[in-house]
């Protein structure tokens, strides 16, 4: 126990030789042309799909190298106390706050409708039900929404199965959305947060909330891990 | 100095975290644990576990897609 080995160590195991790997970089060469041709007959078809396929390819890609992972932000502070995913994810929701504040408030102050109410959802305990199916959901199928399409893309075949009943749940869950709405939590209150505390109120809560979030979670894997790296 | 192996193969992320923890309690210092993984979720968590519970830890990429994560057990 007391010996301390240098990092340099390394192990003296034998491996057999590895056979080469192929080079990648046609397919990806041809990808990306299929990619740029796809581009141009979707702009024939409609001006605004060229930036919603854009969007949709750096989104992918800023996934799959980043490797960020909503399920794992919730996973991993239980399972192994790391919260390094989570904190990342905290940064993401404030740079979020500020982005939907830039789009929210001229809309506001133009006395225009706001853009994106129609997904402040009502809050009752319907939700709180659906959010831990849908969290038991995603440990088990190994990821979220995001980081289950962004799998199949790598070609993990695991999460393929996941996806074919991702979309049968999404597709069943929508049918039945109306119903829901309209019978079980019709009176269920809806908030927004700058009807309550005001825009500049609705800020400062919510970002009082994410600092006592990220602080929680460094204190939390100071205290299952021992560092805060 | 024994080698232990892991196989992972197609499980997704928690799982070979949560065999790779279990399997290293039973390992004793100075033994090696490979874990053959193929999710690219669990690549990067397990040797991030690994490396933050002070232990030795080496990624082969031996095909695309697939990873051995090698953890030499320190402490």
């Amino acid at each position: 126990m007391g010996q301390t080995v240098s990092p340099e160590t390394r192990s003296t195991r034998t491996r057999a030789p590895r056979k080469p790997k192929k080079s990648q970089l046609p397919i990806a060469l041809l990808v990306t042309v299929l990619i740029i041709g796809f581009g141009f007959f979707l702009d024939q078809a409609h001006d605004k799909m060229v930036v919603y396929l854009l969007f949709g390819i750096s989104f992918g890609v800023i996934l799959q190298r980043s490797r960020f992972c909503f399920t794992a932000s919730l996973r991993d502070p239980c399972i192994t106390g790391s919260t390094s995913v989570t904190r990342a994810v905290l940064i993401a929701f404030s740079l979020a706050t500020i982005g939907f504040t830039a789009i929210k408030y001229p809309a506001f102050l133009e006395g225009k409708p706001i853009p994106g109410m129609d997904n402040v959802g009502q809050i009752s305990f319907a939700l709180i039900i659906g959010a831990v199916l849908f969290g038991i959901g995603m440990v088990i199928a190994g990821g979220c929404a995001s980081g289950t399409l962004m799998r199949v893309g790598e070609g993990f075949t695991m999460q393929m199965l996941s996806l074919v009943f991702f979309v049968i749940g999404s597709l069943w869950g929508s049918h039945d959305m109306g119903w829901w709405r309209a019978n079980v939590i019709k009176d269920a209150p809806t908030v927004f947060l700058p009807d309550v505390f005001g825009w500049l109120g609705a800020l400062v809560v919510q970002f009082l909330i994410i600092l006592l979030l990220y602080i929680a979670a460094v204190k939390w894997q100071e205290k299952k891990m021992g560092s805060a790296d | 100095m024994a080698e232990f192996t892991l196989d992972c193969m197609g499980e997704a992320c928690p799982v070979p975290l949560m065999r790779t923890e279990k399997k290293m309690t039973e390992l004793n210092v100075g033994d090696v644990l490979v874990v053959a993984i193929d999710h690219s979720c669990a690549m990067k968590n397990v040797p991030e576990w690994a490396r933050k519970q002070g232990h030795h830890v080496e990624i082969e990429e031996v095909d695309d897609g697939e990873w051995e994560v090698i953890i030499e057990k320190v402490k």
